[in-house]
C-alpha cells in the first residue's frame, strides 16, 4: 500500500518528519519498505499484513499514526447539501454473500479530466488517473479503503440493481476487455436483464462509464470475504477491490464512502444526487471481548498500567467497559481481526513497544531429552561418507517423469507411480522424486561440463511413493555417485572407481558397527547399471541396496564419459534397526600367530569370496583370517585365468602353534582349493 | 713389564688421536684387541709369567685392555655418528610433494548450518521432531488458523497434490502433529525441507526451515525474546543487535518479526540490508489459542511461543553467499568451500 504523507496529514497532525514516521510505523507492525521523498510530499510503501485490511487506506493508517503518536484523529465529515428523488431499487438475493449494498444515482454529470490535485494524489499512490467519475471512486478506495463502482445508469436495464447468483450466464466481459468464464459459485451484480459486474472483483464493459455518460449509479457494498476470494481465485483475477473485499472492508464505512463519493462527484463533475438506498439485510453486530488484566503480563511478561491500557485502546477506536481485574472491550467494526483477548494483548504490546519487553529465560521442568536415533544415524552416515571423500548434495524433491526413461526403467517399475504436483513451476518438476539417482547424475554431468574432475557426491533425502493412506510413503534413501575421471594426483592408483565407492560404503557400515554385509552379484539389479559390474548389498540377509557401474547407454543419455559408479541404500531407517545397540569387548589374543601365503591361479569365474568361503569351511579353529593381497591377470597365465594371492593367519586361543601343524593345515587347504575350485598353485 | 703395558696404552692413545676414519679405529681394534692382537697375545702368554707376579700383572693387563677398549669404542662412536650424519644428509626427500590421502568430502552448507542451529537448541533442552514433507492441508494450514479461502494463505504460495494435500510450506506443520502426541511441557524444534511455488533471483521452490516452539503453563513473550536473543548471539556473535517488531502470522498472537543488525555493514547501511542496517531473520510469536484448540489443549491453561527461520537465509548471512540459487545447484567448487 502506497501512502502519501500529505494525504495522511488531512487526518492527523503528524509532528515527525517522514523518515522518522517510517521507522515508527515499522516498529508498530506496518513495515515501511521504502520512502520516496518528492519535492513537496513523501510516499511510503507500506507492507500491510493480511489481518489489517483497515490499513489498506489512508484513513486507516492515519488512525494508527494518531494512536501511536498520541495525537488527535481528525475524521472526515460528509454533508450532502442537496438530494433529489429516491435512490435506486436494490434487490439482494443472497444476503449472506452481500450483507450490505448502498447506492445513489447522480444525474447530469459531465465526465472529463480530473482536477490536478485529484489526479496527483491518485498517481502518487500508484493509481492512474482516467476521468473524474472513475477517479473519485478510486480516490475513496485509497482514502477510506472502500472499493466502489460507477455504472452508466442509462445502460442498466430497468435502472435497477439485483445482487444474485450466476444462474444461466456463462461468460461475462469485464472492464479490461477480457471475456471471463463464470462458474456457479460466483456472485454477480445484475440489472433487470443481464449481469453488469462480478461482485467485488470487477465491473462489466456493458455498463462502463464513458465520455458520453450523463447519469451514473454508484455502488458501495460489503461482500462476503470468502466468496470474493473464491471468485477472484477461480477467475485468476485480482483487483484493488477484490484485494480489500477478501480481507474484509468496514461495513460501517460503506455509506460514508458512498456519501463522500456523491459529494465529490457533484463538486467536480456536476449533477445532483438522489437519496441513498441502503440495502442492509445482513448482520454485523459488534463483538465484545473480556480481558483479564493479569493475563496481559502472563502473555507478554510486562505489567502494563491500567491507564496505559485504557488510553491505548481508546486511541485505537476500541470501547471499554469495566474497572479493575477484568475489562470488556468492544473493537470497532473495521477491526474484524480482533476476536479474542490475545488480540487485544497484541494491540497493547504493539503500542507499548516490543523493544521495551525485557528478554528473560523460561523456567521449565527438567525432562530427559530423547535420543534422536535416526538423526544421529544420518549424521554418522553423512560424516562417514564425507571422510571417504564424498561431498553432500541437496537436490529438489521434484523430478520429471521422463527422467526415468533416461534411466531405462521399465514401464511397470514401481518408481513410475508418481505423486503429481497439480501446479508445478515447470513441466520438468511435475512429480515428486521416486529415486535420487537422476538428480545425482545431473549433478555429475553439470560439474563435468564446468570442467570439474573426480566427482564424488552423495545425498540423503526422501523419496515419495503413493500409499493406501491419504499421504504418500516418504522413505529416506541414500544415493552416492562416483566419477573417477583422469586424476592429476600422483598417488592415484589404477583400480576401478567401483572399488572406491564400495570402500566408502564398507567404511560407513564399519562406522555403524554393522557386520554381516555382503555384496552379491545380481545382473537384474537395475536396468541403469552395467549387468556385469553391479551387485546387490545385503545387510543380515536382507537386500538393503545396490551398487554398480552406470550402464553405458544411461551414461550417454546424461552426457557422462568415463568411469562412473552409482550406489543406493533403499531405506535408512531399516539400517538403523540393524545397527547393534551394544558393543561387546573380545579379549586380545594371548598367543602369537603364524602367517602363510597362498598364491593361486583360478578361472575368472571363481570369485574372491568363493575362495574365502572354501578356506573357512575347513573344520579348524585356528584359521583366524583370510586376506586377499594381490590380483593379477596376464602372462604367463591363460587368458581366462587370474591369480589371487591370499594371506592366511593361523592362531590358537589356547596355545602357541608349531610350524609343523600350520604347514600341515595349510597344505590341506591348498589341496582342497585345487580339488574343489580347480585352483593351481602359482609358481 | 709394567712399563711395557704403559707404553702400549700411550701408543694406542697416540694412534687413536691420529686416526682419520672409522676404518683406522677398527684397524687399531684388530691390532690390539683382535684375535692376533698385541694385548690378546699378552693375555695368552700370562702362563709364562712367574706365578707370584701373575695376579698383579693379570689385573694390570685387564685394566689396560678395558682402558683401550673404552678409548677405541669412544673414538669409534664419534666416527660412527659423523658417518651416520653424513649418510643421512645425503638422503634428502622433497617435503613439498603433497601428502598421500583421499581428500575428505564436504557437508552441504545447509547441513552445516542446520547442525549448528539444532545443536544450540538441543543444548537448551529442545527435542527434534519431524513431520512429512507431503502434508495434509489440515496440519499445514487449517490447524494453524489459516482457514480455507483466507488471504493469509497468500503469504505462502503453495504446491498442491490434491485439494487437501500440499507440499508443506513451512515446518510449522509439525506443531499440531507434535501437540497431538504429547502433553506440555514441550520444547521442540522441527528442521526440514519446505516448498513454495515461487522461483526467481531470490526464491527457490524448495528450501529449509527450522521451526521451534515451547509450550508450558507460564511461558511469556519475554521468554521468547530471551531464547531468540541467546540463539542469535550464538550464531552471529554477541555484538549482534536484535530487534523485535510487530507482525502477523495466523498461528501466533502477538506476532513478531525479528531483525538483526546487518552482519555485513554492522548496521551502517549497505545493499544487503537495503540501507536500513537491519536484516529480517526470524518470524515468531506467542502461539495463538486457536492452535491449542485445534490440538485439543485447553487454551486457558497453556501459553507458549513459536518461531521459524529460513536456513538458506541464515547460511547466506553467515557465509556471505549472495545468490540463493547456489544451494540447489551443487557445484563442486561451491560445496568445497564449506
Amino acid at each position: 500500500m502506497k501512502a502519501s504523507y500529505n494525504w495522511l496529514k488531512d487526518f492527523v497532525d503528524i509532528n515527525v518528519p517522514p523518515r522518522e514516521l517510517a521507522h515508527i510505523l515499522t516498529m508498530a507492525g506496518f513495515e515501511v519498505e521504502a520512502v520516496e521523498e518528492t519535492e513537496d510530499d513523501a510516499i511510503f510503501d507500506i507492507g500491510i499484513t493480511p489481518n489489517r485490511p483497515d490499513c489498506l487506506s489512508i484513513r486507516g493508517i492515519a488512525r494508527e499514526i494518531s494512536a501511536i503518536l498520541g495525537v488527535p484523529f481528525k475524521d472526515i465529515s460528509v454533508a450532502i447539501d442537496k438530494e433529489e428523488g429516491e435512490g435506486p431499487v436494490v434487490i439482494i438475493n443472497n444476503p449472506e454473500l452481500c450483507p450490505r449494498y448502498s447506492s445513489r444515482i447522480v444525474y447530469g454529470v459531465k465526465p472529463g479530466p480530473s482536477p490536478d490535485w485529484l489526479s496527483k494524489r491518485l498517481e502518487s499512490c500508484g493509481i492512474r488517473s482516467t476521468s473524474n467519475i472513475v477517479d473519485v471512486t478510486n480516490y475513496l478506495l485509497l482514502e477510506i479503503g472502500q472499493p466502489m463502482h460507477a455504472f452508466d445508469l442509462d445502460k442498466l436495464a430497468g435502472k435497477k440493481i439485483v445482487v444474485g447468483e450466476v444462474g444461466k450466464a456463462d461468460t461475462f466481459t469485464t472492464l479490461d476487455d477480457e471475456e471471463r468464464r463464470l462458474s456457479s459459485n460466483m456472485l454477480l451484480i445484475w440489472d433487470a436483464e443481464k449481469p453488469v459486474a462480478i461482485a467485488g472483483v470487477m465491473g462489466g464493459q456493458n455498463t462502463e462509464v464513458s465520455s458520453g455518460t450523463v447519469n451514473i449509479l454508484l455502488e458501495s457494498a460489503y461482500f462476503n470475504p470468502s466468496s470474493v476470494r473464491r471468485t477472484s481465485k477461480s477467475l485468476n483475477l485480482s483487483s484493488e477491490s477484490s484485494y480489500r473485499f477478501e480481507r474484509g472492508v468496514d461495513p460501517e464505512a460503506v455509506t460514508i464512502a458512498l456519501d463522500r463519493a456523491a459529494q465529490m462527484i457533484v463538486e467536480i463533475a456536476g449533477g445532483i444526487t438522489t437519496k441513498i438506498t441502503d440495502a442492509c439485510p445482513g448482520h454485523y453486530g459488534p463483538r465484545t471481548i473480556t480481558v483479564a488484566l493479569n493475563k496481559i503480563s502472563s502473555v507478554i511478561g510486562v505489567d502494563l498500567e491500567e491507564f496505559f491500557i485504557k488510553k491505548s485502546l481508546l486511541n485505537l477506536g476500541f470501547k471499554i467497559e469495566g474497572e479493575g481485574e477484568t475489562i470488556t472491550v468492544t473493537p470497532p467494526t473495521f477491526r474484524n481481526d480482533v476476536e479474542r483477548d490475545v488480540d487485544i494483548i497484541e494491540e497493547l504490546a504493539r503500542l507499548y513497544g516490543y523493544d521495551k519487553i525485557p528478554a528473560t529465560l523460561p523456567v521449565m521442568q527438567m525432562s530427559p531429552a530423547p535420543e534422536h536415533k535416526t538423526q544421529q544415524l544420518i549424521k554418522t552416515l553423512k560424516d562417514s561418507m564425507v571422510k571417504s571423500g564424498f561431498s553432500e548434495v541437496i537436490n529438489f524433491s521434484f523430478m520429471s517423469p521422463e527422467s526415468l526413461d533416461k534411466l531405462n526403467l521399465p514401464l511397470n517399475d514401481r518408481r513410475r507411480n508418481f505423486i503429481y504436483i497439480k501446479n508445478p513451476l515447470r513441466k520438468e518438476d511435475s512429480v515428486m522424486r521416486t529415486t535420487l539417482v537422476p538428480a545425482l547424475l545431473s549433478n555429475v554431468s553439470m560439474n563435468l561440463n564446468r570442467g570439474e574432475k573426480r566427482l564424488a557426491f552423495f545425498e540423503i533425502s526422501n523419496v515419495f511413493l503413493p500409499s493406501t493412506r491419504k499421504l504418500p510413503d516418504e522413505t529416506t534413501q541414500m544415493a552416492a555417485v562416483y566419477h573417477k575421471g583422469p586424476t592429476p594426483s600422483i598417488w592415484h592408483s589404477k583400480h576401478a572407481g567401483f572399488y572406491d565407492l564400495k570402500g566408502a560404503l564398507e567404511n560407513v557400515f564399519a562406522t555403524l558397527n554393522l557386520s554381516d554385509i555382503s555384496f552379491v552379484k545380481d545382473a537384474a539389479i537395475g536396468p541403469y547399471l552395467h549387468p556385469g559390474k553391479s551387485c546387490a548389498i545385503f545387510i543380515h540377509n536382507e537386500k538393503a541396496g545396490h551398487m554398480g557401474v552406470l550402464h553405458p547407454l544411461v551414461a550417454e543419455a546424461y552426457d557422462i564419459n568415463g568411469d562412473i559408479t552409482v550406489a543406493e541404500i533403499y531405506d535408512i531407517t531399516k539400517i538403523l534397526k540393524a545397527v547393534p545397540t551394544k558393543t561387546t569387548y573380545v579379549s586380545l589374543p594371548r598367543y602369537p600367530y603364524i602367517e602363510r601365503d597362498a598364491a593361486l591361479v583360478v578361472h575368472d569365474d571363481v570369485t574372491v569370496s568363493a575362495v574365502k568361503e572354501e578356506i573357512l569351511s575347513i573344520e579348524s579353529d585356528i584359521i583366524e583370517s583370510v586376506d586377499l593381497f594381490d590380483i593379477y591377470k596376464g602372462k604367463p597365465m591363460p587368458i581366462d585365468k587370474k591369480s589371487l594371492a591370499f594371506s592366511i593367519r593361523y592362531r590358537s586361543a589356547s596355545r602357541t602353534l608349531t610350524d609343523n601343524e600350520v604347514d600341515k593345515l595349510h597344505s590341506e587347504i591348498i589341496s582342497r582349493l585345487q580339488r574343489n575350485l580347480g585352483a593351481e598353485l602359482r609358481t | 713389564m709394567h712399563n711395557d703395558l704403559h707404553s702400549i696404552k700411550e701408543a694406542v692413545r697416540e694412534e687413536a688421536d691420529k686416526a682419520l676414519s672409522l676404518q683406522d679405529i677398527q684397524d687399531l681394534k684388530v691390532r690390539y684387541l683382535g684375535k692376533k692382537g698385541l694385548l690378546t697375545a699378552k693375555l695368552k702368554s700370562l702362563g709364562s709369567i712367574p706365578r707370584e707376579q701373575r695376579p698383579e700383572y693379570g689385573s694390570l693387563l685387564n685394566e689396560t685392555k678395558k682402558y683401550i677398549e673404552a678409548l677405541l669404542d669412544k673414538q669409534e662412536g664419534i666416527f660412527k655418528s659423523v658417518e651416520l650424519s653424513k649418510s643421512l644428509q645425503s638422503q634428502q626427500i622433497d617435503v613439498t610433494v603433497p601428502g598421500c590421502f583421499t581428500p575428505w568430502g564436504h557437508l552441504h552448507p545447509i547441513t552445516k548450518v542446520l547442525d549448528e542451529i539444532v545443536g544450540i537448541f538441543i543444548s537448551l533442552g529442545f527435542t527434534v521432531e519431524e513431520g512429512p514433507e507431503v502434508e495434509l492441508d489440515f496440519y499445514n494450514f487449517e490447524a494453524l488458523n489459516f482457514p480455507k479461502d483466507h488471504p493469509a494463505r497468500d503469504m505462502q504460495d503453495t504446491f498442491f497434490i490434491s485439494d487437501d494435500v500440499v507440499l508443506r510450506t513451512h515446518t510449522s506443520s509439525v506443531q499440531v502433529r507434535t501437540m497431538e502426541k504429547n502433553t506440555p511441557p514441550l520444547r521442540v524444534i522441527a528442521p526440514g525441507k519446505v516448498y513454495r511455488c515461487d522461483a526467481d533471483v531470490t526464491h527457490i521452490p524448495m528450501f529449509h526451515q527450522l521451526e521451534g516452539f515451547m509450550v508450558d503453563k507460564h511461558i511469556r513473550m519475554s521468554d521468547l525474546k530471551g531464547v531468540l536473543q541467546l540463539f542469535i548471539h550464538r550464531v552471529f556473535g554477541r555484538e549482534t543487535s536484535v530487534r523485535f517488531r510487530p507482525s502477523f502470522f495466523p498461528f501466533t498472537e502477538p506476532s513478531a518479526e525479528i531483525d538483526i543488525s546487518c552482519v555485513i555493514c554492522k548496521g551502517s547501511g549497505c545493499n544487503v540490508c537495503k540501507g536500513t542496517g537491519w536484516l529480517e531473520i526470524l518470524g515468531a510469536g506467542m502461539i495463538n489459542p486457536r492452535v491449542y484448540e485445534m490440538a485439543g489443549y485447553n487454551p486457558d491453561l497453556y501459553t507458549g511461543f513459536a518461531f521459524g527461520m529460513g536456513i538458506e537465509r541464515v547460511a547466506m548471512l553467515k557465509y556471505g553467499i549472495d545468490d540463493i540459487r547456489l544451494f540447489p545447484e551443487n557445484d563442486k567448487r561451491f560445496l568445497e568451500q564449506f
